[in-house]
């Protein structure tokens, strides 16, 4: 729930006044009851069950975001367990299983890679090709480089997104 | 039950007169004594009780000045012949002090962090030829070699006892806080009192490192041995940081050698192979290697040799300077770097458009 | 010239060795005999008032990171020496100029995956740490409604351009809280121009009182005790909270303080040692006549 909070903030361009608020209540009422556990900071890794913000222009992802139910990873495509930007993932949307692509990331990055507010992902299917036409929002222009050696062992061309981004930072 | 092939720690042997380590299995190596709290015996007592003999000042001036005049004039000696570099040749190492961590960037922009190890003030102390270098145990092809001892950092003869001292009396230099031996082929002898510099070692050349590691003192087996621990809630009792079981139960009945129980942690000696040297400054003798590695804190001392890796072996083509750079005789830069690495005063890195 | 005491030569024998020991290993240099006592007194800043006077009073915040480490397991005089060498050759190619947090700069940077190899990226700064050369800021945008931070190393050469597009302070010392604001306060055009100060005007700082949204929140902002954020308006329980997370001793606490600060005496030692640059430097302070006013974001 609060999750989705969040994400309703970062598409506020789109999304409608009234539902912002509402939701915003809902996470007032929650929170305010205070269960006092003490926890560590939170490290905002992609594990599985991370939920995902779509930024393509796909007809799928716009309107599971509209819904108010964000994909959510449930598996990804390398050896660690944890996603970093460029990594392929495996998402559980609207009750469909697709691969995505992270093209930004909330966790701390390295010097020179942008970090995003919140946990991007562009659908693709198996091989590389986008579902949308657009992505509106900044892409880091690392991956182009990532993308390129992904590509070469798996025999898709995953760089396909890049033609569709409009702006590279 | 038969040992498996045995192997050496041929820098540790490198550097004790002792007979060599050699350990087999993970489990003997608990019977292997890892660090000594006190020299060997056969050792010369290095510094000495200090008591007020309320000098005169002037008769500290007349102390210093006879001091002074006995090391400012080099020792008249012959210079011996300098050997030239042949293959399998094995020349000597320096003694060096950790003096701290940055990094640098290479020529393409990627960040690599480099320690920096300061050449403190080494002399050749004597040269041990092959036919004198008696070390009881020594494997056969170890005994064609010689060794030099190298001292480094001076310290005041007046704190130091007579026989102590005496170990210096012939080199024409100051005393030493610390000696190490070096092996070498006999075409690498020194002569005492021969000024060892930071460029003994070129950018680009390979190097190992022996060091002593920080001293963590008494540790518990998560820190020790990197045991998980158990979980801090969940019905556990007392035994959140513990090593849980240490037996196996039935047949053996017994504590196996070598389980891994909380200890003395730290302080031991530690070898790394293959560091690069990045940069080298002739002006203050500090070499940058590759790495935060290097064991020990900042200000302890590291044994630097020639790298032992096979791929990084030495070719007549391609040596360093051999038996060492005399630097007093030869002009050098004062900073040389390796054609990799950016050096500070270089324009910004531009990436050439296809 | 030869290494650092290699040669006992003319130097007076225990006056090189004292030198040596002093400069290369400061107050770790016991043992050594001098004229007047047997035992090398601890490294002791300059007490000269001149040269303390001499220094100006805003070096330690314009060039922080010439200031090393204060912890003292990693401290050594002569690596801090060699490497404030370093930063000043790179200054001396790629100048660093003044910036606090708050201010809004643009960096250009060498990037083998972009167009025409350079990407620049403006923003405000938010953060900024660590001496020597791993000194390091980062900025923040808004950009097509998506915030973005780069974290940039100042002494990397791939770093090309850094022009501080705006020169001002805050009333805070980290504006983290900008990650929980609304997107206008962190959001800054891409194209914008260079506001240049008059010669010789302080550094204006910035009142503005950001408005946040609601929590929840990256940290409990209500802890901080931010002075650049507007009333928070939460239940009088959190700030009940706050106030029994409050540590009101710290300020009292002065071997804490002494232990995060390098002395002003050594400090002042420092800036003497590359008082030979500072025409350089202070030539990258760009000042000039004052362009436009700050927008009100009331």
């Amino acid at each position: 729930m609060i999750s989705c909070a969040r994400t309703r903030y970062h598409n506020n361009g789109d999304e409608k006044r009234e539902l912002l608020s509402s939701e915003v209540t809902k996470v007032w009422s929650r929170v305010g009851g205070g269960s006092g556990l003490h926890t560590s900071a939170p490290r905002q890794e992609i594990r599985k069950m991370a939920r995902l913000r779509v930024v393509d222009n796909s007809a799928l992802g716009k309107s599971a975001m509209l819904e108010g139910r964000p994909p959510k990873c449930i598996h990804i495509y390398n050896k660690r367990g944890v996603g970093f930007t460029g990594d392929k993932v495996l998402v559980a949307i609207k009750g469909q299983k697709k691969q995505a692509i992270l093209t930004g990331c909330h966790q701390d990055q390295k010097p020179l890679v942008p970090k995003f507010d919140s946990n991007n992902i562009v659908l693709i299917d198996e091989t590389g090709s986008p579902l949308g036409t657009r992505i509106h929002v900044p892409i880091p222009t690392m991956l182009r480089k990532k993308l390129t050696d992904m590509s070469r062992p798996k025999g898709a061309d995953y760089t396909k997104i890049l033609a569709i981004a409009t702006r590279f930072i | 039950m038969a040992l498996p092939r045995l192997q050496f720690i041929t820098h540790t042997m490198k550097n004790l007169s002792i007979a060599p380590v050699c350990v087999s299995q993970v489990r003997a190596m608990s019977r292997v004594k890892r660090r000594r709290s006190l020299p060997p015996f056969w050792w010369p007592k290095s510094t000495r009780t200090m008591y007020p003999e309320h000098i005169t000042s002037q008769n500290e001036d007349f102390l210093l000045d006879v001091v002074e005049e006995k090391y400012s004039s080099p020792l008249k000696v012959d210079p011996w012949e300098r050997g030239t570099f042949k293959e399998r040749s094995m020349r000597c190492g320096l003694i060096a002090r950790k003096i701290g961590i940055y990094p640098m960037w290479t020529k393409d922009g990627s960040r690599l962090l480099t320690t920096l190890l300061q050449v403190s003030d080494n002399h050749v102390i004597k040269y041990i030829p092959p036919e004198e270098h008696i070390v009881h145990g020594l494997k056969k092809r170890y005994r064609e070699l010689g060794a030099v001892v190298v001292g480094a950092d001076p310290i005041d003869p007046r704190m130091i006892t007579k026989e102590y001292y005496n170990i210096f009396s012939e080199t024409g230099v100051m005393p030493k806080k610390k000696m190490s031996k070096f092996l070498v082929t006999p075409n690498a002898k020194l002569a005492r009192g021969t000024p060892l510099y930071a460029s003994h070692f070129r950018p680009g050349d390979y190097v190992d490192i022996a060091g002593t590691t920080i001293d963590r003192g008494f540790q518990g087996v998560m820190k020790r041995w990197g045991f998980k621990g158990m979980p801090a809630s969940h019905g556990v009792t007392k035994s959140h940081r513990r090593g849980g079981t240490i037996g196996s139960g039935g047949d053996k009945a017994r504590v196996l050698p070598g389980q891994k129980m909380p200890g003395h942690m730290g302080r031991e000696r530690r070898n790394l192979r293959g560091l690069k040297v990045w940069r080298v400054n002739t002006q203050h003798n500090v070499l940058w290697v590759n790495g935060p590695a290097v064991p020990g804190g900042v200000g302890s001392y590291v044994y630097i040799y020639d790298s032992l890796l096979p791929h990084r072996k030495h070719t007549e083509e391609n040596h360093p300077p051999f038996p060492t750079f005399f630097q007093d005789e030869e002009d050098i830069e004062e900073e040389l770097y390796d054609e990799q690495l950016h050096a500070f005063h270089l324009p910004s890195i531009q990436f050439a458009e296809k | 010239m030869v290494g650092v005491g290699a040669r006992s030569g003319a130097a007076r024998l225990f006056g090189v060795l004292q030198g040596l020991c002093r400069e290369t290993w400061g107050c770790q240099a016991r043992g050594v005999a001098t004229r007047a006592s047997t035992r090398v007194l601890p490294f002791i800043p300059t007490q000269d008032p001149d040269v303390i006077r001499k220094v100006p009073h805003d070096f330690r915040v314009v060039y922080p990171e010439f200031l090393p480490n204060p912890v003292p397991e990693w401290r050594n005089r002569l690596r801090e020496k060699i490497e404030r060498k370093d930063m000043l050759a790179r200054r001396s190619n790629m100048p660093i100029p003044e910036f606090y947090i708050g201010s809004i700069m643009a960096v250009t940077v060498a990037d083998p995956n972009a167009a025409g190899k350079t990407n620049r990226f403006v923003g405000i700064c938010i953060q900024r740490g660590d001496s020597g050369l791993r000194a390091w800021f980062s900025l923040r945008n808004v950009i097509d409604h998506q915030g973005l931070e780069i974290k940039y190393e100042m002494y990397s050469p791939l770093v090309q351009n850094i022009e501080v597009l705006r020169l001002e302070k805050r009333l805070d010392d980290e504006l983290l809280y900008l990650r929980d604001a609304l997107p206008i306060y962190s959001t800054f055009p891409s194209d914008m121009e260079t506001e240049i100060l008059q010669e010789g005007a302080p550094v204006p700082v910035n009142p503005i009182k950001v408005q946040l949204k609601p929590r929840p929140w990256h940290e409990r902002w209500e802890r901080k005790n931010l002075q650049g954020v507007r009333d928070l308006g939460l239940p009088e329980r959190f700030y009940k909270k706050a106030k029994l997370h409050e540590k009101p001793w710290e300020k009292y606490d002065l071997m804490k303080e002494y232990r995060a600060t390098i002395p002003e005496e050594e400090q002042a030692d420092i800036f003497r040692e590359i008082s030979s640059h500072y025409p350089l430097l202070e030539s990258t302070r760009r000042r000039g006549k004052r362009k436009r006013v700050l927008p009100s974001l009331s």
